[in-house]
């Protein structure tokens, strides 16, 4: 039996459908304004060069007494977190009664190729702890580490662990050398040094391609086929190009830091192996004592889960927990099967541990 | 239609295509881009092309971006499709034939065949719409600087000598990058084409799963996101392969080193105008960051005279901390012999402080150590960072002083009184973190000092009469 059975006069109207999406989405696009991002109201507590922590406000006074410092990666715009009214972490978790915090890198420039790891694990997130604690009269906080971020949240915990009181690391590559993890794969062979000698900061739009690059047809092609879908409808067009926005609107990457995370991360994988320092300090995992929560993405593309579920293996602590999500790296944030399941996991967990 | 005779199949699809096209000039009457061609042999995916020409960049506004980027993969889309169903209806009689018309690949009339030949190879290159500038439009942005070097291909085998030596060396260089990237680009695009093939025999495959009865593909959609599919997997299964992880590290390794070359260049070229350079730039920022760096941390962590003192310093404590520790051991207290014994009153002393929290527990020269420590640090500190103590309630300070009065007056070595003087003197640094950081190092120093003679000494005799 032939595998195809299209009946022409099927294949026909799916043309002509399209072609009629297409029509009205070329109208529906022309009246559309630049989409805004950002659901919930917040105010900056703390401010260095481009860095700014914010506050974010709920609806009402938080009940945890112990704020949650969300540590976002270099990468990518950290607005990912409260990107809509309904697609929003933050928004989430204000309503289980956490008090929320997000460091906000901004965009580095050139003034900041020198910047290193040490900069910002023993600096800027340093001092943006201290500065969430002065603020709320914590003596520890709790930190939230998302993919970048998860990972300079696990090495400034365990060398600042009398500043936290619980870690929890969503999407967050621990072993750099899985066999599944494309991106590490590419950059084995990259001669580092001169990468960053020759770019200074690298480019974001080169982030941007490489990221592409892993799923070339299915993100850069199959995506906007089922785009055509949705042209009709206003709200879903708005959503698509909120996404569409936090994909493109990257920052560039200070050089030096970089290159120590390429070199030390990605080719030496020495946040397992042993090995790593930030700054003067040798970076352990196994110090790392206080009550750990791991989420991870089951079809994650960018950090895949054999990444981040080794996590247990190495942390020191004996309250290690793992929550395995149903979806994908931007899916963990925004799908709405992670606004009703990531937030309350996260509360819950917190309160089990709030005596 | 696979239970249509096929003549009379592609006699229906035909008579379709002219009733699509005749949809597609009412959809857009309005542009009138009626093309008065034969519709039946115009491809469906110019009715896209149309909807391109109408909402151009300079009439979309800020979704221009979106609308060419939809406008291209909806073309793709329904080339694809169309270009399947063209070929497997392009033999005599029979069903159409999916693999074979896969076999003889996607030619599609109006549409270059490259596209359709390497499709993961024209995704790739398709990145570069959304704003992404890939590795190929890198090189074609930096052509224009790279003519000198185009030039200079016939010098590579000349040796450079006389005035221009360092010139023609530099374009020699450029030359070689170039060829080089341009190497490696040919192995990278080789790879991507060995995806691409390997995607159509996985699409055969995958076709050939679905000729079971239920699971046929009945929409055009479904055809192309199993193909899709097809693609992306054999794509991943390339793209991490060892060969792909070579040739990938060598294709950027080499583009760095002709944009490295092409800079050299260009800051060449500044520097004989006199303007800046990035290179400049770039000094006086790392300068810049290693100032602040230093400031931040107090100084103490960066390199310099003042971050060596202190690391001098604390070398000296943990050596006499050392000493210090095998004078009050109890195995080593039981080797040294008397250095233990020689020290009671400070014990009985230790014992008075009501202070301590386990005053039996602490060796008797550590207690006095500390208690010298204690004073010395309250002295520097002053009064705000370590409150005056009721003198009377100290009595190991004076038994201190009391049994080792000659010690208390020993001044620091002369490498310790240079940190002291030099850090806790300094106008500037008076107040300083490090200052106050400095001044009870060479404090607690001074103490150790006092105590750990003896010890030392003790220990010294030992070794002599045979003791380890």
């Amino acid at each position: 039996m032939e595998p195809v059975r299209i009946e022409p006069v099927k294949a026909l109207d799916e043309v002509l459908k399209m072609e009629r999406k297409l029509a009205a989405g070329m109208r529906t696009l022309r009246e559309l304004d630049d989409v805004d991002y950002g659901a919930t109201d917040k105010e900056a507590i703390y401010r260095e060069d481009k860095l700014v922590v914010y506050r974010f406000k709920g609806s009402q006074r938080p009940t945890a007494k112990v704020p949650i410092l969300i540590v976002y990666a270099l990468v990518n715009r950290p607005y990912m977190v409260d990107l809509q009214s309904d697609r929003s972490l933050v928004k989430n978790l204000l309503a289980q009664g956490e008090d929320v915090y997000l460091i906000d890198w901004g965009y580095p420039d050139r003034a900041d190729r020198w910047l290193t790891l040490d900069d910002y694990i023993n600096g800027y997130i340093d001092r943006s702890v201290d500065a969430v604690a002065r603020h709320t009269g914590a003596d520890r906080i709790n930190l939230l580490g998302i993919c970048q971020g998860g990972a300079f949240s696990l090495c400034y915990t365990a060398l600042h662990q009398d500043k936290v009181r619980n870690l929890i690391t969503m999407v967050t590559p621990v072993d750099f050398h899985t066999p599944d993890n494309m991106l590490s794969h590419w950059m084995r062979e990259v001669d580092t040094d001169l990468f960053v000698d020759t770019l200074g900061n690298v480019p974001a739009d080169l982030m941007n391609w490489c990221y592409l690059t892993l799923k070339p047809v299915r993100l850069n092609q199959q995506k906007y086929v089922g785009l055509v879908d949705i042209l009709d409808d206003k709200a879903e067009l708005e959503n698509f190009l909120r996404m569409e926005k936090w994909i493109f609107d990257s920052p560039d990457q200070a050089g030096e830091a970089f290159r120590q995370f390429i070199k030390d991360f990605y080719q030496g994988n020495k946040l397992v192996k042993g090995g790593l320092h930030i700054g003067d300090r040798e970076v352990r995992l196994g110090d790392i004592t206080v009550p750990v929560l791991n989420i991870f993405a089951e079809q994650d593309h960018l950090v895949p889960p054999s990444a981040s579920r080794v996590l247990g293996d190495h942390v020191g602590t004996k309250d290690y927990t793992q929550l395995a999500f149903k979806g994908g790296h931007i899916g963990i944030y925004v799908s709405g099967r992670a606004q009703r399941e990531v937030p309350p996991a996260i509360h819950n967990w917190l309160a089990k541990r709030a005596g | 239609m696979a239970d249509l005779p096929k003549n009379e199949w592609m006699d229906q699809w035909q008579a379709l295509s002219r009733q699509y096209w005749a949809a597609w000039q009412e959809l857009s009457r309005e542009a009138a881009a009626a093309s008065g061609t034969d519709p039946a042999s115009v491809p469906w995916h110019e009715g896209f092309e149309q909807w391109a020409r109408m909402f151009g960049a300079g009439d979309a506004g800020k979704q221009s971006e979106t609308i060419e980027r939809v406008l291209a993969s909806a073309r793709n889309f329904t080339a694809f499709a169309q270009a399947m169903i063209a070929a497997a209806t392009a033999g005599q009689g029979g069903a159409p034939g999916w693999q074979e018309a896969l076999r003889n690949g996607f030619r599609i009339p109006g549409v270059a065949a490259t596209p359709f030949d390497n499709p993961v190879a024209q995704a790739l290159r398709e990145i570069s719409g959304a704003g992404a500038r890939s590795f190929e439009q890198m090189m074609q942005g930096l052509a224009p600087a790279l003519d000198p070097a185009r030039e200079a291909k016939s010098w590579l085998r000349t040796p450079a000598f006389g005035f221009l030596r360092e010139h023609q060396e530099h374009y020699q260089k450029m030359a070689v990058a170039l060829i080089e990237y341009q190497e490696q680009a040919s192995r990278y695009n080789a790879l991507i084409l060995k995806a691409s093939q390997r995607g159509f025999e996985l699409f055969e495959s995958k076709l050939a799963a679905r000729e079971e009865p239920g699971r046929q593909i009945d929409s055009l959609r479904a055809l192309y996101d199993l193909w899709v599919d097809a693609a992306e997997e054999a794509y991943a299964e390339v793209a991490l392969s060892p060969e792909f992880r070579e040739v990938y590290g060598a294709l950027v390794n080499a583009q760095m080193r002709v944009r490295s070359q092409v800079q050299q260049e260009v800051e060449r070229i500044a520097t004989d105008f006199g303007m800046p350079t990035r290179s400049e730039l770039d000094s006086i920022g790392q300068r810049l960051h290693e100032l602040r760096r230093e400031l931040r941390n107090g100084g103490s962590v960066s390199s310099g005279a003042l971050a060596r003192e202190v690391e001098t310093l604390r070398r000296e404590v943990a050596a006499l901390k050392a000493a210090l520790n095998g004078r009050t051991s109890p195995a080593k207290n039981a080797e040294a012999g008397g250095a233990a014994k020689s020290s009671p009153p400070k014990a009985q002393a230790t014992r008075k402080r009501p202070r301590q929290a386990a005053p039996k527990k602490r060796p008797p020269a550590a207690a006095a150590l500390r208690a010298d420590v204690d004073e010395a640090v309250s002295a520097v500190s002053g009064p705000a960072q370590s409150p005056p103590r009721d003198r009377k309630k100290s009595p190991p300070r004076a038994r201190t002083h009391a049994h080792a009065p000659a010690h208390a007056q020993r001044p620091a070595t002369p490498r310790a009184r240079k940190s002291v003087a030099k850090i806790a003197h300094t106008p500037s640094r008076v107040g300083h973190p490090v200052a106050t950081f400095a001044e009870r190092m060479a404090a607690f120093a001074r103490a150790a000092r006092r105590h750990a003679k003896p010890a030392v000494a003790a220990a010294r005799r030992n070794q002599r009469r045979g003791g380890h």
